[in-house]
């Protein structure tokens, strides 16, 4: 059961003050976390109000802190937010000294109101509200304060910075910070600041599945910032010679690591871990780094010379990569140990595709293929004679990323059947309407039960409608088969694109790095450390498979933890790490009196006419114009969220 | 054309007009620092801000940066859009009090003094000089460096680059509290920003030999323009 002294957050006000204890309203709902591990918050201030737990809090020193951090966030970009916010930030520093008048409690009432409501961005005027809280439910405490005359002793207090967008990205990069750099023409600050989070820039600028502009407050007033488009402008900038490409070296001096895989967990965990000077090698089975983005994204989202040119940036930091070899093949973890690393970190990703329960699957027909398998071929360099008609089994996006090559390779008639309909499909919805768009055929709630083959050559498939029955555990409705309605749909390939798992085949032999029921690396939750001491691992062979950003904030965890286990022998969460949790369950996007915010479209990058498109690999989304990247960038409303919070 | 209303008057006007161009082409005049009409508007010195009403919910904006829309009710002399200006102007005439300008907009607006204790700067940052070097000359030698998350900085501020100011003075012309300043004595003309003093080599006319125009700005016009590289050997007065 909650119970606080005082809450205003979310406006709903609860104000147990001079009530016993017992008599205390119940705050179920709070959505604010008020205990963590040994720690008891007591107060917690932020854009959305004020929570007071415990009554032997100083609100007003707690607010006097909780401004000067507000203060150093405030961009300068406008009057009324900026000298505002420093004003109000003078007067606090006046009443908690003990040199408070009267006249001050009016002239912060009259800044913070204006604060409130006539600002250039949402940032100060969302970080305002608590000074007003405090002001209508605090009085009395700047009133003894003033009287008094006295100052009061200054508490310590732990500060936290994040925005929806930032909660919302697995690697939490700095969105708004990058975003305001942008629209400021400063690109190659942006691009170093986005690097400190994501060493590859270009990559997920193109193909990321950005979850950040699912958060975007926009969203309620036009639409969200079109975020990910954003991040690739400056990495194209740099690209095209508008600033100097990154040159930066590692610090050197430290221990060496390996690292198996190169792809975005293993090139994010490298990165970081050479930037702290550790003296890295990449064993990887291709025989160029990207992983999966290297053979599972094809390069009409993702041009080959964009990945090449981040993993060069990777590795001139001092890092070494050693292609075409397979741990577990060529060499063993073992050995691989043997050879003096401090520690080792796997990221091998998921790259086998989940076998396929079509009957005669395994006849080995010439035109049956696995969906991984298939867009390896095609983006290492394997040459397809396209066919007249092609079935893909599946509804994520490999199966849109295979559909839309086929389409790309002249394959007369693409067809998706996914066993589900249009709302369950896991693909992302640009990509299924771009494939649409290019021609695509979506066959939904079917699913194929039989190859058909003709002599050795497949023919079709044997397919039975399907049903939706109640959710399952995906939450999703599972489907189920209508007796009696099979079907046949006539292809001379076919495509199994129904979900991928890590290929761990000898990797682990021999060692206690344990294999899950699902076929993934076990490890500890917050340390990576699988059971083999020193051997962390994170990204699609842990998680199974995921997003390119994911392996990126795993890579970069991973970087961090190896650091403290080669300095200190373990790896803990710090209070910080514990704190940080728990506040990313409160919920970011609502707020208290938005101000009036003008609707100004979205701006999108031009892209490749259609039939253009189709002709060959040629990307088929372009850059964002200088022009147009500004415009964007001046949409953001800069929401960062400024927690401070008392506790024991 | 979009049909709003302002100050009680009906007003039709082109879509993608600003609220302030609106009501100036309709002889309402609104208070305006960090406007111009030749650059893009940012909202910044909130001098401009009407109180506006749109589908039922009031609130402040900055006419400038608004865009009309249907029905929308504008109220520039409401008593809280009057406020919220005499506001914005306290905040800069704290921080500028010996502004000629700030101090002339004080008197439109009213504002004896300003009760709000600020350390004084002699840049409001308006972004004026921001935007004319880099709309109007093409240059961005101007960079805004904002206050954010993790930076290095100590407060916000403009920051010129020598290497790529032409030293056209743009910047300090703009400027309207003479926070940017010029100077030309014999040949080196000085630009002074809040950031240190910049100094420029002035060419000689040949035919008066007077010190007439930075040399980097010459070489700047004969490149950009194609020009012959002695077009400007003799100043404008010495041409036919």
């Amino acid at each position: 059961m909650n119970k606080v002294v005082f809450s205003s957050w979310a406006d709903s006000i609860i104000d147990n003050r001079g009530l016993e204890a017992d008599k205390y309203k119940d705050a179920e709902n709070l959505g604010i976390p008020l205990e963590y591990d040994k720690h008891q918050i007591k107060a917690f201030m932020s854009w959305n109000g004020v929570v007071l737990a415990d009554g032997s809090v100083n609100i007003i020193d707690m607010l006097n802190a909780y401004i000067k951090e507000v203060a150093r966030l405030s961009c300068g970009q406008c009057s009324v937010g900026y000298l505002g916010i420093k004003a109000i930030k003078a007067i606090l520093g006046k009443i908690t000294g003990g040199a408070g008048a009267e006249s001050d409690v009016q002239s912060l009432k009259r800044l913070a109101a204006n604060v409130k409501e006539n600002t250039r961005c949402d940032f100060c005027a969302s970080a305002v509200t608590p000074v007003l809280d405090t002001i209508n439910y605090f009085s009395d405490e700047f009133d003894k304060l003033i009287t008094g005359k006295g100052s009061i002793p200054q508490s310590s207090y732990v500060t936290r910075v994040t925005a929806p967008c930032m909660a919302a990205c697995p690697a939490h990069q700095d969105i708004p910070g990058y975003i305001e750099l942008i629209k400021n023409h400063r690109y190659e600050d942006a691009l170093n600041l986005i690097r400190e989070t994501n060493c590859l820039p270009g990559v997920t600028g193109r193909a990321c599945v950005a979850f950040c502009e699912a958060k975007c407050v926009r969203s309620d007033i036009d639409s969200p910032l079109a975020i990910r488009a954003l991040k690739r402008f400056p990495a194209d900038y740099e690209t095209n010679g508008g600033i100097e490409a990154a040159r930066e070296k590692g610090k050197g001096g430290g221990a060496k690591v390996a690292v198996i895989g190169a792809g975005p967990a293993g090139l994010a965990a490298s990165y970081n871990l050479a930037r702290m000077g550790y003296k890295v090698t990449i064993y990887d089975e291709q025989s160029s780094g990207g992983g999966m983005a290297l053979v599972g994204i094809p390069s009409y989202r993702l041009p080959k010379n964009v990945l090449d040119n981040e993993v060069d940036i990777i590795k001139n930091l001092g890092i070494e990569i050693k292609y075409n070899i397979r741990i577990g093949r060529d060499i063993t973890l073992k050995e691989l140990n043997a050879e003096g690393y401090r520690a080792i970190f796997i990221a091998s990703g998921a790259h086998l595709d989940r076998e396929s329960d079509v009957e005669d699957w395994g006849k080995g027909y010439e035109g049956v293929m696995e969906g991984v398998e298939f867009l390896r071929g095609v983006n290492l360099g394997q040459k397809v004679a396209p066919r007249d008609k092609v079935i893909i089994i599946g509804g994520g996006n490999v199966a849109v990323d295979c559909a839309r090559t086929c389409v790309r390779l002249g394959f007369k008639d693409v067809t998706i059947v996914y066993r589900r309909s249009r709302a369950e499909m896991p693909g992302r919805k640009e990509e299924i309407s771009a494939a649409e768009q290019e021609g695509v055929k979506l066959q939904f709630l079917a699913v194929p039960r039989k190859v058909l083959a003709r002599g050795n050559s497949v023919v079709g498939a044997e397919c039975i409608r399907m049903e939706l029955g109640e959710p399952d555990a995906s939450g999703r409705r599972r489907p189920l088969p209508v007796s009696g309605s099979e079907f046949v749909i006539e292809a001379d390939m076919v495509i199994s694109a129904i979900g991928e798992m890590p290929d761990l085949s000898g990797l682990t032999g021999g060692s206690c790095v344990n294999i899950s029921k699902q076929g993934t690396i076990e490890v500890d939750d917050y340390s990576m450390q699988t059971g083999e001491p020193g051997v962390f691992s994170g990204g699609d062979c842990v998680t199974g498979p995921a997003t390119l950003v994911e392996a990126v904030a795993a890579g970069n965890k991973a970087a961090k933890n190896i650091d403290e286990y080669i300095k200190s022998g373990s790896c803990k969460p710090s209070d910080m790490d514990k704190l940080a949790t728990v506040l990313n369950g409160i919920e970011l996007g609502e707020q208290r009196g938005m101000s009036v915010i003008a609707q100004r479209q979205r701006q999108s990058p031009p892209e490749l006419k259609m039939a253009d498109r189709m002709r060959d690999f040629s990307e088929a989304e372009q850059c964002f114009t200088p022009g147009a990247v500004a415009q964007e960038a001046g949409r953001c409303l800069r929401c960062y969220r400024v927690m401070v919070v008392a506790q024991t | 054309m979009v049909k709003l209303t302002i100050d009680g008057k009906l007003i039709e006007a082109r879509k993608g007009t600003t609220i302030l161009e609106a009501a100036s082409q309709n002889g309402i005049r609104i208070p305006t620092l960090c406007y111009h009409e030749s650059l893009s508007p940012v909202g910044s010195c909130r001098l401009c801000t009407v109180e506006i009403i749109e589908n039922g919910k009031s609130g402040l904006t900055a006419s400038c940066t608004y865009p009309v829309a249907d029905g929308i009710e504008v109220k520039t002399g409401s008593e809280r859009a009057v406020e919220a200006r005499k506001l914005a102007l306290e905040l800069l005439l704290a921080q500028r009090p010996h502004s000629e300008k700030i101090n002339e907009l004080a008197r439109e607006l009213g504002v004896r003094s300003s009760g709000i204790n600020l350390e004084t700067k002699e840049c409001i940052l308006c972004e004026l000089c921001v935007r004319a070097c880099r709309e109007i000359v093409g240059v961005e030698a101007i960079t805004f460096m904002a206050q954010g998350l993790n930076r290095d900085i100590d407060e916000p501020k403009v920051m010129h680059s020598l290497e790529k100011c032409i030293g056209c003075d743009s910047c300090a012309y703009i400027c309207p509290t003479n926070a940017i300043t010029v100077e030309d004595v014999g040949d080196t003309r000085t630009i002074n920003t809040p950031g240190g003093k910049m100094e420029f080599k002035l060419k000689k006319c040949q035919v008066c030999g007077k010190y007439w125009a930075p040399e980097k700005q010459l070489d700047y016009i004969i490149k950009t323009n194609n020009l012959e590289p002695d077009i400007f050997n003799t100043c404008p007065d010495c041409r036919d």
